[in-house]
């Protein structure tokens, strides 16, 4: 009788560890697009060159990537993310061309100025 | 009673596959955006400056409208805001080029001027030194 006991509470723990296991392993599932888009975004981020002088269009590719992150944690729609991932991909890079602009046009105005 | 039960169910699903198909609404302005977005593109120099960019947004377009004569509206909406993302990085890296340019072609011909030159530009002033040089 207590080895049938203690064989139940072994089987319930079991039952709880892979539950949890189950909860803690969905949650993390992470879509590798997406990934790869945070990544670009934060290195994006600690460029100074981008930073100084596309911050603005930084944040769209920023916006983006938080309605990519909503999607993901609450339908799952990999189709969705993907396509969004995308467009923060895209959106880094325009921010980025902005930023060599600007250095462009500050080099001009530079040596004009000191004449 | 279990007749009705099965008809309340019918119409739960069919109201269910309704509500889902026409959860996506035609995505008229996107396409629109998407144009607009081509043609500063355009205006930009882009087909000269950044031509695959510029290419990629118009297949995406024509692809756009195709999914919007099929009723595809999801594929329709994604696929336009992809070719207008393509679009304005395609204006952007038209003008960075553009500017890039001009910056080079003015650091090739810009010389710093000479000591003697920033003297003689220097704004004449009451010193009696400035006054001599001035009336020479």
């Amino acid at each position: 009788m207590r080895l049938n006991n203690r064989l139940k509470f072994r089987d319930l723990l079991a039952l709880v560890f892979f539950l949890t296991s189950l909860v803690i392993g969905c949650a993390a599932v992470q879509n590798p697009t997406l990934e790869g888009a945070r990544e670009a975004y934060e290195k994006a981020l600690r460029d100074p060159l981008i930073a100084r002088n596309a911050g603005a269009a930084l944040g769209r590719a920023g916006q983006t990537l938080q309605t990519a992150d909503k999607i993901w944690a609450e339908e799952h729609d990999a189709a969705e993310v993907e396509h969004l991932a995308y467009i923060v991909q895209k959106r880094i890079e325009i921010a980025r061309t902005i930023a060599q602009r600007r250095v462009a046009s500050e080099e001009i105005e530079q040596p004009q100025s000191s004449r | 009673m279990t007749i009705r039960l099965r008809n309340c169910s019918l119409v739960l699903m069919t109201i269910f596959c309704v509500g889902c198909s026409a959860s996506e609404p035609a995505p008229t302005n996107r396409i629109t955006q998407a144009d607009l977005a081509i043609r500063a593109a355009v205006d930009a120099k882009a087909a000269d400056l950044a031509p695959v960019e510029l290419q990629s947004a118009r297949d995406k377009l024509a692809q756009a409208r195709k999914m919007m004569a099929a009723e595809k509206y999801t594929e329709a909406r994604r696929l336009a805001a992809s070719a207008q993302v393509d679009a304005e990085l395609a204006e952007a890296k038209a003008e960075t080029t553009v500017m890039r340019r001009a910056a080079d072609q003015i650091l090739r011909t810009y010389k710093p001027p000479t000591e003697a030159e920033r003297e003689s530009r220097k704004p004449l002033t009451s010193e009696p030194a400035a006054k001599d040089r001035a009336t020479q």
